[in-house]
């Protein structure tokens, strides 16, 4: 597989290293990670970078994800990348919430590397 | 508190009148005895151990051992069930926590050991308000907040009913406290 390049979106950077080794821990060793700890600051990384994936947590300060991913859509941002929504949040109406807002995955914390497993490397095969 | 609350009424609103008018049907004051088993926090406990930390947790029916530099971290809950969730640890176990989760070693609570501590206790109120479905789909939460320092108490005012337990895993303890002060 070629060079992932992958922005993770979480305000606990303790968080965005662990999604970061189940990703390598998924295979994707060919990784290049961006981070932000909210929405505005992802934003402000995909105005000046490309990537292949994004991570996003939901309940965030600032901005949280499910306006982050609004925004990503409104203002034509990544277009075709896919997103995915990492959250401690796991009713049907929030995994709703994020489908409609265009997220295509959904993983609920606490997580294992498995199931990013299960949930990205799919995503990245349509992509 | 309030912002939690605006959050998980904001959320609803999205959702359109008749996404309101079935939230407003819904109460869970009629499944108290469900939201306030025990059973749900110890279970929350072992998951998001097991799954982030990869250590066992034993439920402990002593208090947790008195150590004067303690961190504590609470994640608000807002919506149909207004209260927190509070996570209580010393500081050896608190960097023990954050090893687990990050792979490194900590010399003092610093601010990543802060944030791994805000971020298990909010998996853990994510993981017990998910036990029961109304209240996930009813109830928000509020991003950490992290306290350190010594000899502190916590109080909470005649609450709705409260969960205190203390949990063991490496000889180490922290206590969990899901406190509501309120449910519609």
């Amino acid at each position: 597989m070629s060079e992932i390049r992958t922005l993770i979106v979480d305000d606990s950077s303790v968080m965005r290293k662990i999604v970061e080794r189940a990703l390598r821990q998924a295979g994707l060793d060919l990784l290049v990670v961006h981070e932000a700890g909210s929405g505005v600051e992802g934003l402000d990384v995909l105005k000046v970078k490309q990537v292949d994936l994004i991570l996003s947590d939901i309940n965030m300060p600032s901005m949280d994800g499910l306006e982050f991913l609004r925004q990503i859509r409104a203002q034509n941002l990544a277009p075709g990348v896919p997103v995915v929504m990492i959250t401690t949040e796991s009713s049907e109406e929030h995994v709703k919430q994020a489908i409609q807002a265009g997220a295509q995955g959904y993983i609920r914390k606490p997580f294992t590397a498995e199931q990013v497993k299960e949930r990205v490397l799919p995503l990245l095969s349509a992509a | 508190m309030n912002s939690v609350r605006a959050a998980a009424i904001a959320c609803k609103r999205e959702g359109g009148n008749d996404e309101m008018e079935r939230t407003m049907a819904v109460s869970l004051r009629e499944s108290v005895q469900l939201v306030s088993d025990p059973g749900n926090l110890d279970a929350s406990v072992e998951e998001v151990f097991q799954t982030m930390l990869g250590v066992s947790c034993r439920r402990d029916s002593s208090p947790m051992p008195h150590e004067a530099e303690s961190v504590t971290a609470v994640v608000g809950f807002g919506g149909l069930l207004s209260g927190a969730c509070v996570f209580r640890s010393g500081s050896i176990a608190a960097r023990k926590i954050a090893a687990h989760m990050t792979g490194m070693e900590f010399e003092e609570v610093d601010d990543t050991v802060k944030d791994a501590i805000g971020e298990i206790c909010n998996m853990l109120a994510g993981s017990w308000k998910g036990k029961v479905p109304d209240l996930a789909a009813n109830c928000g939460l509020s991003v950490p907040a992290v306290i350190t320092g010594r000899d502190y108490k916590l109080h909470v005012q005649a609450p709705e009913f409260q969960l205190n337990h203390t949990y063991c895993f490496e000889d180490m303890s922290f206590a969990v406290t899901v406190v509501c002060d309120g449910l519609q």
